[in-house]
């Protein structure tokens, strides 16, 4: 038996911690994207387009999770366009799900390959994370990160409001476009770390709607997404190690037991955080003119 | 009067087989204020969103200063040279600041800050918008419209802008409406915004005649 110290200084656990540590860092952002596109329905979409991908990758021979990576990002691009319809993406998702299991499961007859072995990746174990996965993870980090520092004026437009963002000369369809295929490419991308099954929840949606119920504005829910998706993956990491348990149902649990807190504290303590964040925002005058020209006629 | 700044020739929109505006033509001249009254569902709001190009034509065209859009850099264009006062203002549970929304006018946000003080958002900077009133959230899409105008839009669309408003509140609005130097079309069954107006049309069943 292990203490955990001991299993910290294995290398695999080594890898898997940095990996878990870039996804908890970035993926919530991807989670607060999914939430404000009001596209919950996208994880079992994606899965279902990954599983698609890794029997395509296992029939021809190519890397699997590459395959189901490239085919996610296809699919995100695809559906895209029906963002623009008043039913929204909801229908478009129940159909590329349907499609993409039907796929999958042809593709895995006609090639006879195992399909407990395609289904296995879908499970995922953040144990078994390759360098490969932790540079596709930094990678995404990076974009993601890029994308929403940059962009986050026009972002806060089109996740508040498609029209209102076209309206206020923001290329929403553009921004839609690449929101969806990051999206689909980073459900796609930690499916090694933590399986496609528990992936969204406990590093993209949890933090994501935890963070909803403490924030106040666009900036502020991407930091507390990104706190609680350290918190509750970090948290999780440790006592799976330590209870020896699997990682990836103690992950969820854990940062859905985070993202339930944030449903029990008073609406009066949250307020109180807020207004105290307010307060600091008027001490700083000079760097908010508009503002305080609204604040102090 | 000079030449139209806002034309609708022959417009018509459908939703799926129901034509819900039907050949309708109205020109309005630069500087023009026109309201536009009518029954609910009769049209009125498809005709402003087919406008913006948020609701497609089935026919005609809408000409913004001499210029129909054809194509997407012709819609992005017009967006950009109309202000917008919404009618459903989207109040989902997202995060947005109204300064946020405030700084989406572009170069008119000190504008549109200076409008929402004038219209009593004061303190409301840092509110989000799905905490606001409805007459709360009102004014502050008016402030909105107000720094476009600023910005150097010279058309202002407002679909029914003081229908959540006061008594107070609506004559604000009629008086601030009727003192700008734009083009203006205004959906409203306000009495104090549609006596504000240079004409009045009225929308039944998909068409529209100019009544007053």
């Amino acid at each position: 038996m292990y203490s955990l110290l001991e299993l910290l200084s294995l290398a695999a656990v080594k890898r898997s911690a940095l990996g878990l540590l870039i996804g908890a860092a970035s993926l919530p952002v991807v989670g607060v994207f999914i939430v404000g596109l009001d596209i919950i329905a996208v994880r079992f979409a994606v899965m279902h387009v990954a599983l698609l991908g890794i029997a395509i990758g296992l029939l021809t021979g190519l890397d699997p999770v590459l395959c189901g990576l490239v085919l996610c990002g296809l699919a995100g691009a695809g559906v895209a366009p029906l963002a623009r319809r008043p039913t929204g993406l909801t229908g478009a998702m129940g159909l590329l799900m349907t499609f993409a299991i039907a796929g999958a499961l042809l593709v895995l007859s006609v090639s006879g390959v195992n399909a407990s072995g395609a289904f296995a990746l879908l499970w995922g174990s953040i144990l078994a994370t390759r360098a490969t996965d932790i540079v596709i993870l930094a990678v995404l980090a990076v974009v993601v990160h890029a994308l929403f520092w940059r962009k986050r004026r026009e972002l806060g437009l089109v996740l508040f409001d498609r029209e209102l963002a076209l309206c206020s000369g923001v290329d929403a369809d553009r921004i839609m476009f690449v929101l969806l295929v990051l999206t689909a490419v980073a459900i796609g991308a930690a499916i090694r770390l933590t399986g496609a099954l528990l992936v969204v929840d406990g590093l993209t949606l949890l933090p994501a709607l935890g963070a909803r119920n403490m924030a106040r504005s666009l900036r502020s829910m991407v930091i507390w997404a990104i706190v609680l998706g350290l918190l509750g993956n970090s948290v999780g990491f440790l006592v799976a190690l330590a209870a020896d348990q699997p990682l990836g149902p103690v992950l969820v649990l854990v940062s859905g037991a985070f993202t339930l807190l944030t449903y029990l504290i008073p609406e009066r303590a949250r307020d109180a955080l807020t207004s105290s964040r307010t307060s600091r925002r008027r001490a700083a005058p000079a760097r908010r003119p508009a503002v305080n020209r609204l604040r102090q006629p | 009067m000079g030449a139209a700044a806002v034309s609708f020739a022959a417009v018509s929109c459908r939703f799926g087989q129901v034509t819900v505006v039907d050949s309708v033509r109205l020109d309005v001249a630069a500087g023009e204020h026109v309201a536009i009254t009518g029954a609910n569902g009769s049209g009125k709001t498809t005709l402003l969103r087919a406008a913006l190009g948020l609701h497609p034509l089935a026919a005609g065209t809408v000409s913004v200063g001499g210029q129909p859009a054809r194509c997407a850099a012709d819609w992005v264009r017009r967006r950009r040279e109309v202000a917008w006062v919404p009618q459903r203002l989207a109040t989902g549970f997202f995060p947005l600041l109204v300064e946020e929304l405030l700084a989406s006018a572009g170069a008119g946000a000190d504008a549109a800050c200076h409008a929402a003080t004038e219209l009593g958002m004061v303190e409301l900077g840092a509110r989000p918008l799905h905490t606001l009133s409805g007459g709360q959230l009102q004014r502050a899409f008016l402030a909105r419209a107000m720094g476009c105008i600023a910005a150097g839009a010279r058309v202002l669309f407002a679909d029914e802008p003081s229908a959540a408003l006061d008594f107070a509140g609506q004559e604000q609005v009629a008086r601030l409406l009727a003192g700008l130097p734009v083009t203006v079309v205004v959906i409203s069954h306000d009495r104090a915004v549609t006596r504000a107006c240079d004409r009045v049309a009225e929308m039944a069943a998909g068409r529209l005649r100019v009544v007053a």
